[in-house]
């Protein structure tokens, strides 16, 4: 996926929120937006995933210009799971989880074999077999992020776009989360796009790290290299040490 | 189960009223040979009772699609103005243009649109906000309320019929409203069947459903046209009848479950049995005079809804 020269300004703005972005999201690798509240990475995220329209520039998907992809083959190509999500109380994780198939869906016309193995991967990969069958009111936090996971995977992309995916969640349940994503990336080949908030988890599960201020990107590249104090300080506006021990890097967050 | 509860209803609310005659009398009259009081009941109350039926149905489903729409579980048509845009419009159509009356639902829709239009602009900004939608809908209702009402005072006396349908009169209905209604009314019920899988997709999040490849625009502007379609035609013909459509869903809800699938027919078994209900107690609670089911429907419709959402942590719990 290509991003060239993106420039957006929301209605009745006056300030770009997208000055001119341009990078590249290398195929099989995990990508990280790092910033500060406002730094404008949801708006860059929004534009990715074809949720906003921007003024200049265009993303390009396999040398396609999003735009001009109809909602449903894009869907076909790229998952999406958004930071907030909400479903009726009584659905059960199965049927949110077969939900994902409907891009790959006519009105009508379905394939159930390929739909029920697609929707058994999913469940199967994000662990909640157990409580497939359960309502989604009664899940945790954890859990029912698995299940949109589960929903996204179920669309069977090449790519993976996560907002947040850890917010309100426990440590642990974070940990669980960032672990499948490696093991989607690692063993499945799917390429991950992600907005995380946690720089050390960023550090520890990207292959690419994209820091952003004021609308403009600051670094890009190698997890390793991009964060120095330096940078901690021009993105957050923090003064914090950066240690390495046994050669990978910790950011002092304290 | 609510499909035998309506057929009791039915065969019960037949017989009520001033005519009797034993359902002995009144197979072989209907089936058999001529009887003058089961031609009577066939003229006049059959056709009052299958009214009150479909317009429950479809003022039911109708209720259920909006609050899909608008992910507002206080929405229903009679609320939010799409019922009296239309019986305005209706009403004027049948006073100055009666030769058109089998187009009345097709001005009523244009009515019911209109105020649909009108709410959807007014409340829009950055999505629809539950309550501005609540409160554009109130406004919009009393607007087009105050203009029947007008209406009424101006011309009612000269124009029954568009008075009665003003008053929401369902006691003067012939088999040839029945046939009226029951044309335009299938329409939308088709549709609503068609669509009510996806209505299921409404709950989630916009942005999570175009993720999914499906345009939230193009999906909300049909559902909201079966919706109209369906209140519309009801009120052309059975008058402005508030809270079926706010109630009935609810209950549905409680009972079968949010999955469209199911919801959509069984509001629309439930919500016939309601207004039949309604409508059958109207006529005996203080006979020889009748209460529209309309107003039975809001002063019984009222404290039923409070319970119940007292009563519930099952859709309502967090």
């Amino acid at each position: 996926m290509e991003i060239e020269n993106i420039e957006f300004t929301y209605k009745n703005g006056k300030k770009k929120v997208l000055d001119n972005i341009s990078f590249k999201i290398e195929e099989g690798k995990i990508t990280t937006l790092i910033g500060a509240n406002g730094c404008g990475k949801s708006t860059l995220f929004n534009v990715l995933t074809k949720n906003l329209k921007p003024q200049k520039g265009k993303v390009l998907l396999y040398g396609e210009n999003i735009e001009k992809i109809p909602l449903k083959k894009f869907a076909s190509k790229v998952a999406i799971v958004h930071q907030y999500n909400t479903a009726p109380n009584d659905i059960t994780a199965e049927k949110l989880i077969s939900y994902g198939r409907i891009a790959h869906n006519g009105f009508y016309k379905r394939n159930c074999d390929e739909d029920e193995k697609c929707i058994k991967f999913a469940i199967d990969i994000t662990g909640i077999s157990d409580f497939a069958k359960s309502p989604i009111s009664q899940l945790s936090g954890g859990q029912r992020q698995r299940v949109w996971i589960a929903m996204a995977l179920a669309q069977n992309t090449k790519y993976l776009f996560l907002d947040e995916p850890t917010t309100y969640l426990d440590i642990k349940y974070q940990i669980e989360i960032l672990q499948l994503v490696r093991k989607l990336n690692k063993e499945y080949g799917i390429t991950i796009i992600m907005v995380l908030h946690d720089i050390n988890q960023s550090i520890a599960y990207s292959d690419c790290i994209i820091a952003m201020k004021d609308g403009k990107i600051t670094a890009n590249g190698n997890q390793d290299k991009v964060i120095t104090k330096e940078l901690l300080r021009e993105v957050y506006d923090v003064n914090l040490s950066v240690e390495e021990i046994e050669n990978k890097k910790f950011v002092l967050a304290v | 189960m609510i499909t035998l509860m309506l057929l009791a209803l039915f065969v019960l609310s037949v017989n009520m009223g001033s005519i009797h005659v034993t359902y002995g009398e009144l197979w072989s009259g209907l089936f058999i040979k001529y009887n003058d009081k089961v031609a009577v009941i066939l003229d006049l109350r059959f056709p009052r009772i299958i009214i009150a039926m479909i317009a429950g149905g479809a003022l039911a489903v109708s209720g259920v699609l909006f609050q899909a729409v608008l992910k507002n579980p206080l929405a229903d048509p009679g609320i939010i103005g799409i019922s009296s845009g239309s019986g305005f419009i209706s009403a004027v159509i049948i006073a100055y243009f009666p030769a058109l009356f089998f187009f009345t639902p097709i001005f009523s829709f244009i009515g019911g649109m209109t105020a649909c239009l009108l709410v959807y602009n007014l409340s829009y900004k950055n999505g629809f906000s539950p309550l501005r939608i609540i409160l554009v809908g109130i406004a919009v209702n009393s607007v087009f309320a105050g203009l029947s009402s007008v209406f009424n005072s101006i011309s009612g006396q000269n124009y029954q019929s568009a008075s009665e349908l003003i008053n929401a009169n369902i006691s003067m209905k012939t088999w040839e409203d029945v046939k009226l209604l029951a044309i335009y009314t299938v329409i939308g019920f088709i549709f609503a069947l068609i669509i009510s899988g996806r209505c299921n997709l409404l709950a989630l999040e916009d942005k999570t459903v175009r993720g999914l490849g499906v345009n939230t625009n193009i999906l909300r502007a049909v559902v909201s046209v079966s919706a109209v379609l369906l209140a519309s035609i009801t009120t052309a013909v059975a008058g402005t009848i508030s809270f079926v459509g706010l109630i009935v869903p609810h209950m549905g809800r409680l009972i079968v479950g949010s999955d469209h699938k199911k919801l959509i027919p069984f509001s629309a078994l439930l919500g016939a049995f309601i207004m039949l209900l309604a409508d059958t107690i109207g006529r005996l609670i203080a006979y020889p005079y009748e209460i529209s089911p309309a107003v039975i429907m809001s002063v019984f419709g009222g404290p039923f809804f409070i319970i119940l959402l007292k009563r519930s942590d099952k859709t309502y719990g967090n």
